[in-house]
């Protein structure tokens, strides 16, 4: 939308909705303590069955890619095409159980650009 | 106004074995379709589309099935369809594929479509005669379709008795 101000500088404001190809989502799988821990790749598994659950078989084929994982805090950093955030956000959600124990993932970041997922405001420590 | 639109999805039960026509109940297509999206769609799709989700008319002979959905999942449905493999009646299982026709906002558009599309598949079935007396059979239904077009319109669809 572009606004002319006045005559001597013209203010221009671009807004752009849905323009970024992926989201990506930080999130931590949390699981009762002392239990053996997945990997990366069971990681990837775990995902997709829950969007299989969920979603079909249309749900499963979305194309997640885990970023980083960190075993020992369980947390990861998902990346998944940007019509698809509704669909694997729900499914991580739902997800109640890993190899016959409860379990749960909690999203903490959500951001359409990777760099934003660097800071957050939530886990500053004011003194 | 505010209320609920649903559609139709016509469709034609496509098998080659030919005792699958005997099994064709509502039962058996609602528990197939269903689970066909359960598969495609997950859990969510399922609930969904099962909203409103009935068989509304089969035709056993020709193998004719109208479903109908909510019009906010139609698409689920009509992309699961294909993923129909067999259908399941009475203990027996027959391989079998579910053809969609049309899809409509009401009944009547979908039956205006089948009696125009049945009365097409007449002519293709004159040409596919084998026998003289099937011949004879077909042009007679046919001649007996084509005149009564103006007064009776529900009549026309048991004209094809399914000879084949």
């Amino acid at each position: 939308m572009a606004r002319a101000a006045a005559a001597a500088a013209t203010f221009e404001r671009r807004v752009l909705r849905a323009a970024a190809e992926h989201q990506y989502l930080r999130v931590r799988l949390e699981l009762p303590d002392g239990e053996a821990r997945p990997n990366v790749a069971q990681l990837k598994q775990l995902v997709v069955s829950a969007l299989r659950e969920l979603h079909g078989e249309v749900g499963a084929a979305l194309s997640v890619d885990i970023l980083t994982y960190d075993e020992k805090t369980l947390s990861a950093i998902l990346r998944v095409i940007s019509s698809g955030l509704v669909k694997l956000w729900s499914a991580l959600t739902l997800l109640g159980s890993y190899q016959n124990r409860r379990c749960a993932f909690r999203v903490l970041q959500t951001s359409p650009f990777l760099l934003a997922l660097a800071g957050n405001s939530r886990e500053l420590v004011l003194d | 106004m505010v209320r609920f639109k649903n559609r139709y999805v016509l469709c034609e039960v496509v098998s080659e074995d030919p005792r699958c026509r005997q099994c064709i109940e509502d039962r058996a297509v609602s528990l197939a379709v269903r689970d066909a999206i359960g598969r495609v769609h997950g859990d969510y799709g399922l609930a969904c589309c099962s909203i409103s989700f009935t068989v509304k008319y089969l035709n056993a002979y020709t193998g004719t099935v109208l479903l109908r959905c909510r019009k906010d999942s139609y698409r689920l449905l009509c992309s699961a369809l294909p993923f129909v493999r067999q259908l399941e009646g009475r203990g027996q299982r027959y391989p079998c594929c579910l053809r969609t026709l049309h899809v409509g906002g009401t009944i009547r558009t979908c039956q205006k479509f089948l009696i125009q599309y049945n009365r097409r598949q007449l002519l293709v079935l004159l040409q596919n005669c084998t026998s003289e007396e099937e011949r004879q059979c077909i042009q007679k239904s046919l001649l007996s379709c084509s005149l009564t077009e103006e007064r009776s319109r529900s009549g026309d669809e048991e004209d094809d008795d399914g000879t084949e």
